[in-house]
């Protein structure tokens, strides 16, 4: 119970300690840009919950999200409205999603091979279509989606986030698709032996992270205005430990939509903490990972006491 | 006294696993240790082997106080033990497990491979267990392993040596080989400590008993002092009957019928049928191909040729999703590895296989599931506290239970049930027993694959002996056990 709480608590901790040691935390302008930042992780962090609950992971979420980015804002450079750009750069993640799907489920090899080498297929092939240079025509009503204008008082992207969330939360706890996806991450073989079409599910989950990475490539791409084929670099990184600083287990069959929301929002205010405090961002990554490590040995632990 | 056990206490987070463990163990003799699941005797002796510390009490062995650390320190004083379930390294050889960790001292960390397997030769030949020394442990079946992880405690030499359930995937005659093991440690002065779940192993080995109830040592004594309903009594504290006997009933329309069924490398030409109602055992020796029949009918091993039809028309079963849909089922042989999930909650588990009838467009109706899962709870007795509860926090017996309602909700007509009673305490075995019993009697055809000859009597309509992958024959109810066996190993060779 008290491991539950943790995030929480670690949370709210760095929340009251920021608001102390930096007068400019509790600003308006500062809180927007943390939400901003952090949507881009927490959307591609949704459907990394997704996977890791069905037993997987995807290390090429990164390079989905250049990917999704570049392909929606090279549609608006080639004249397509903005919405319909939107929609292409979610359908080229979700097109990246079902190949990683397909691949794990027809040739049976782990996901983690799978997606380390789709991580440099899918960033080569970004590479390749735009000889590595970025787009930057863009329409510039397509700011909007990154950095709009507040409705009630909150940032469009908190907006889009929350639809996700709720919509994710919806799917794993009320829907026959998320009760597959936890027994599958539980016991593969009770799974398949229980008739649940694997395969099917494994496929969809990874469509659907692929689909929200997409997303969320496009919201990179309207917050630097510019479709960039090194975009994400090291994302899948951040993803993967919000999930499993939320409670998500790396053995399948435990994670949860606000577990994960908690833990990305820990690791934005670490980095946010870390600017307004002046620490050198190079550090950034050294503290991800020891969160990332510290996460995995508190819910070992926690297992470890569990089992009898 | 070879070892002594006092006031031992053990809690897991919140769950008491041991109140008030006491047990003494005599130097040659054989000590059985009993009580259903979950009364803390595999508890009490991880604590003897060094595997968990106890949160009090006091243990003595050869007189001095002791408390392990782990395994190995507990190894070193002259204490093995051989697991229920399997503690062996699946990619390593036979002859490198029996010998992990003690391939003797070069001093450039070489294995002498040769040795080792010469030694470990011998070890399986004094034992005539069906193993080979080079054979990877990871393709042996669960009765192998088993075989694999008495020889690496035999091997040790200790003083004391903890059985736990070492018979309960074996075959009869491999079940006597682990008894003449015993006989010969009891007479070498080492002390055995023997778990149990078989009533008639216990006279043929047993010199003292100590039983187990939820978490405390209520009985002590030598166990000719003691009768086997007094046993059971005190196992679980009210009456039951001792053995169970099936009323048979008039065998309804035929349900399955399997002809001419070839599943590659093992199972040659099988043909038989089960009625609605009737309940068919299914004998024969480890690896005569009993759960590889089950995995064949339920899609897992692709069958070859043959044809199978359920209540009368052929379904061709590639997939165990095409097995379901058939309205077949399998409670498995490995409950853990395959029938449950056991980090999820009850009622996932309970619905795993029929989510679409509790399910509308899509979207679980989670009202629908308790209901569903708390009806099934009540009709199988299960002991549990809600359908929110992790499965993996219910005994052996209620395990099974979740796993049995899982293909009730399903409607499945044809149910294959792979050793249903391993690693399940007597008065859970009963209920087992009955619900087959009930199902039986709503209809439904059951297959019943066991190695204990005493529960296919107890259950079973007809007999069907498995050898070397073929059908050896049919007996009625009432064969003799002996019958069984003399079809199962000693007729000559089937013919080709």
């Amino acid at each position: 119970m008290i491991q539950r709480l943790l995030p929480f608590a670690t949370l709210v901790a760095l929340f009251v300690g920021l608001a102390i040691a930096s007068p400019h935390f509790l600003t308006g302008p500062n809180l927007s840009t943390v939400i901003r930042q952090t949507t881009v992780i927490n959307i591609m962090a949704l459907g990394m919950t997704l996977i890791i609950i069905s037993g997987g992971i995807d290390l090429s979420v990164g390079s989905i999200l250049a990917f999704g980015g570049f392909m929606g804002t090279l549609a608006m450079r080639k004249g397509y409205s903005v919405p319909v750009a939107i929609a292409i750069g979610i359908a080229a993640g979700t097109m990246c999603g079902l190949l990683n799907g397909t691949l794990i489920t027809r040739l049976r090899v782990n996901p983690f091979i799978v997606t380390l080498g789709t991580m440099g297929i899918y960033r080569g092939v970004t590479l390749l279509i735009s000889n590595g240079l970025p787009v930057h025509e863009i329409p510039l009503k397509f700011a909007i989606l990154g950095s709009g204008t507040d409705i009630f008082g909150i940032p469009i992207v908190l907006w889009i986030l929350l639809v996700c969330a709720v919509a994710m939360h919806v799917v794993l706890e009320h829907t026959r698709l998320g009760r597959y996806a936890f027994s599958i991450g539980s016991n593969p073989d009770a799974a398949f032996y229980a008739g649940i079409p694997v395969a099917f599910h494994v496929t969809s989950v990874y469509a659907i992270a692929g689909g929200l990475t997409g997303l969320s490539g496009m919201i990179e791409a309207s917050r630097l205005m510019s479709g960039q084929p090194t975009a994400g670099q090291g994302y899948e990184l951040q993803a993967i430990a919000a999930v499993v600083i939320g409670g998500g287990s790396l053995r399948g069959g435990e994670g949860s939509v606000l577990g994960t929301l908690v833990g990305a929002f820990i690791m934005g205010l670490l980095s946010d903490g870390s600017d307004l405090l002046g620490i050198n961002p190079y550090w950034q990554p050294i503290i991800i990972g020891t969160v990332i490590i510290l996460a995995v040995w508190l819910d070992e632990l926690r297992k470890r006491r569990g089992v009898s | 006294m070879l070892l002594e056990l006092a006031s031992i206490q053990k809690r897991f987070g919140g769950v008491t696993a041991l109140r008030n463990g006491n047990c003494i163990v005599k130097a040659g003799e054989v000590h059985l240790l009993m009580g259903e699941n979950g009364a803390g005797k595999s508890t009490l002796m991880k604590i003897v082997a060094g595997m968990i510390s106890p949160d009090s009490g006091e243990m003595r062995f050869r007189g001095e106080p002791v408390r392990f650390r782990n395994p190995a320190e507990a190894a070193q004083s002259g204490i093995a033990m051989v697991h229920q379930e399997s503690l062996l390294a699946p990619h390593l050889s036979v002859a490198e497990n029996i010998f992990l960790g003690r391939e003797g001292r070069h001093p450039l960390g070489w294995i002498r491979r040769r040795e080792i397997e010469a030694r470990a030769r011998r070890l399986i030949e004094r034992h005539t267990f069906p193993l080979q020394a080079e054979a990877l442990v990871g393709k042996l079946s669960p009765a192998g392993k088993q075989m694999v992880e008495i020889c690496r405690a035999v091997e040790q030499g200790p003083s004391l040596l903890i059985f736990d359930e070492p018979t309960s995937s074996l075959t009869e005659s491999e079940t006597r080989e682990v008894f003449r093991i015993v006989q010969e440690l009891r007479l070498r002065e080492v002390g055995v400590i023997y778990i149990t779940h078989r009533l008639e192993e216990l006279r043929a080995i047993g010199d003292r008993v100590t039983i187990l109830r939820d978490g405390e040592t209520v009985h002590s004594c030598m166990l000719n002092e003691l009768s086997t309903d007094q046993l059971i009594q005190h196992m679980v504290g009210r009456e039951v009957n001792s053995l169970y006997r099936r009323e048979p009933l008039p065998p309804g329309d035929e349900m399955l019928r399997v002809t001419g069924l070839t599943s590659e490398p093992l199972l040659k030409d099988i043909s038989f049928t089960v009625r609605a109602g009737e309940i068919v055992g299914m004998a024969g020796l480890i690896g005569a191909g009993r759960t590889e029949l089950c995995r064949a009918l339920f899609g897992i091993d692709p069958i070859d040729s043959g044809e199978v039809q359920v209540g009368g028309k052929t379904v061709r079963i590639r997939t165990p999703r095409d097995a379901v849909r058939a309205g077949i089922a399998l409670v498995p042989e490995d409950r853990q590895r395959a029938g449950l999930a056991t980090g999820l909650a009850i009622a996932p588990n309970v619905t795993m296989a029929s989510l679409r009838s509790v399910c509308s467009m899509g979207f679980l109706k989670l009202r629908s599931e308790r209901l569903l899962t708390t009806e099934q709870g009540t009709r199988l007795r299960l002991k549990y506290d809600g359908p929110a509860q992790l499965a993996r926090r219910l005994s052996g017996g209620n395990q099974q239970k979740v796993v049995i309602a899982k293909w009730l909700v399903t409607g499945a007509r044809v149910l294959l049930f792979d050793e249903p009673t391993r690693g399940v305490d007597v008065g859970a075995k009963m209920e087992v027993f009955e619900t087959m019993d009930q199902l039986a009697r709503s209809g439904a055809a059951i297959l019943m694959m066991s190695s204990e000859m005493a529960e296919i009597q107890a259950v079973a309509d007809r007999v069907l002996v498995m050898r070397q992958g073929r059908l050896a024959g049919e007996l009625p109810r009432g064969a003799s056990q002996e019958d069984i066996l003399r079809l199962a190993a000693f007729e000559e060779k089937v013919p080709q």
